[in-house]
């Protein structure tokens, strides 16, 4: 019985974490590339703010909204919420992976994908049908790439359990594979994909006639708006730790140990700090790509991926 | 760790010349294989610190200076005078040409495990990748059309056989190293004047309207 209060409270714990951390990676973000572009950016806190802003208005709804509308903004913030306990982040396991593991992960995110796109669909605005339909093309070629690349990882630590996984590659030492550096290349392409980063969409604008995400969720407003951004915030957090983990899992605390979890944290941090630079300088050198050459990238990372899975039995 | 760097770096090589098939824009291409040709000089100088042997630091210099700067430079300036900057369209389109390379590459490792050298540990490795290099720099030569693209094809192969000569044999006497350099350079320069003949005489850089005849 303790036993299980231990890991609810360990999950409960976790999330809330990640759920606070991820607006400040938003901004910081936002910040480092507006420093590249020789612009003072926002305050380190403006996500905080955008989110306490948009949370303390009325939320104002189509009347011909179904009940699908009010559901998609919730369906996906708690399908991201519960795919944060399946991955490992400071202690090597995760708090829910008596669950799951991979499979489970990205079902968890494709729900929340799903639940979002009928939702944009669901008031019958032009820009949302075809929001949902982008974002629909790019994941169908995306979603397999996440699953190759992170069967890589799985096949080298021989689970597809992320907190054993994380163990085993943490046991093994730092051992190095041509399958790993393709993997990470392959998945860097997908984290981009995913977050709506800006070779794939741009993030910072609104009613331009190649958005995706904004797109979608063009006709919230309030406190489902508030939801949909926080969401998407965490899932970015979510897939820098997620490559942390299987790439550079140096630093993560095999103990519960104050000590360890503290250096565990750090280490975390200034990764996912480092992931956080390599987008920003990602987005600030490239332009945005034709919409019809988006599936080209992500068949790219595609194509990355199957090869880091053949070499490994190669 | 010699084992780890070498590894990393032709993993790294590998993923440059997929992307080169994978993208379209001549200057990223460019940049590609200065990136590669850099990667193959970590591997030289990782191999002269490991082993002790000084001329493979001459090796690992002369490969980032000439192929690294400035062979990517010299093409770059080709490009900007003749003012063609994308391969429009190749004989394949993209994700054909990606799926064609990720089927040479399983060939390409599966062939290395037939040498001697091929079974263990990093050489099995460094020979996989430079024999899938050396595929995809041919499989890139044959499907586009652009004199550009096919030039920077043949320095993928010639990449690719460098690797071997540099990362798992004991190297090659230096005195042949040189030649080779000076060797691609000369073919470089000639190449890029070639280019610009081309261009101004058939009015754009597509290889295959050189079988039309032009008064």
């Amino acid at each position: 019985m303790t036993d299980a209060l231990y890991t609810v409270g360990l999950a409960l714990l976790q999330s809330a974490g990640l759920l606070a951390a991820a607006p400040l990676l938003k901004t910081v973000i936002k910040k480092m590339k507006a420093r590249l572009q020789n612009r003072q950016g926002p305050p380190i806190l403006q996500g905080y703010r955008d989110l306490s802003k948009l949370l303390g208005k009325e939320s104002v709804r189509s009347e011909t909204a179904s009940w699908v509308y009010v559901a998609g903004p919730r369906v996906y913030f708690a399908a991201t919420v519960a795919a944060t306990t399946l991955v490992p982040v400071l202690m090597a396991a995760a708090p829910l992976e008596a669950a799951g593991g991979i499979l489970l992960l990205v079902g968890t995110l494709a729900l929340g994908r799903f639940a979002l796109a009928t939702a944009a669909l669901d008031t019958g605005s032009p820009f949302g049908g075809m929001g949902a339909s982008r974002d629909m093309t790019i994941a169908a070629l995306a979603e397999p790439a996440l699953m190759l690349g992170l069967f890589t990882s799985a096949l080298a630590a021989g689970s597809m359990n992320l907190g054993v996984l994380v163990r085993g590659l943490l046991q093994q030492g730092p051992s190095f594979h041509p399958s790993d550096f393709l993997a990470l290349a392959g998945l860097f392409i997908i984290l981009i994909a995913e977050t709506g980063r800006i070779p794939v969409d741009n993030p910072a604008t609104h009613l331009e006639l190649t958005m995706i995400h904004e797109a979608m969720v063009l006709e919230y407003a309030g406190p489902d708006l508030a939801l949909v951004e926080w969401a998407s915030a965490l899932k970015e957090l979510l897939y820098m730790t997620l490559l942390v983990d299987l790439f550079m899992p140096a630093g993560i605390a095999m103990r519960a140990a104050p000590g360890a979890i503290l250096v565990a944290l750090l280490a975390w941090a200034g990764k996912v700090f480092v992931l956080a630079v390599a987008v920003t300088v990602a987005e600030s050198t490239n332009a945005k790509l034709r919409l019809f050459r988006v599936p080209e990238l992500v068949s790219i990372s595609l194509g990355l991926a199957f090869l880091a899975l053949a070499i490994r039995f190669l | 760790m010699t084992a780890n760097v070498l590894i990393l770096c032709a993993a790294g090589m590998l993923v440059t010349a997929y992307l080169m098939v994978g993208q379209k824009a001549l200057f990223t291409t460019i940049r590609l294989y200065g990136l590669q040709s850099s990667l193959l000089g970590i591997v030289a100088a990782t191999n002269a610190l490991s082993d002790g042997r000084n001329d493979l630091w001459v090796t690992a210099a002369l490969t980032v200076a000439l192929k690294g700067l400035l062979i990517p430079w010299f093409l770059m300036k080709v490009i900007d005078r003749i003012g063609i900057h994308r391969e429009i369209e190749p004989f394949l389109n993209v994700p054909a040409s990606l799926l064609i390379c990720l089927g040479l590459t399983v060939v390409g490792y599966r062939v290395s495990t037939g040498f001697p050298e091929g079974t263990r540990g990093a050489s099995h490795h460094l020979i996989g990748v430079a024999l899938s290099m050396l595929l995809i720099g041919l499989f890139l030569m044959v499907t586009r059309k652009k004199a550009i693209t096919q030039i920077l094809a043949l320095l993928t192969v010639e990449n690719a056989v460098f690797l071997v000569a540099v990362g798992v044999t004991s190297g090659m006497p230096f005195i042949v190293e040189l030649g080779i350099s000076f060797d691609v350079i000369l073919a470089v320069l000639v190449l890029g004047v070639l280019v610009q003949r081309i261009v101004g005489r058939f009015e754009s850089m597509d290889v295959s309207r050189l079988s039309k005849l032009k008064g």
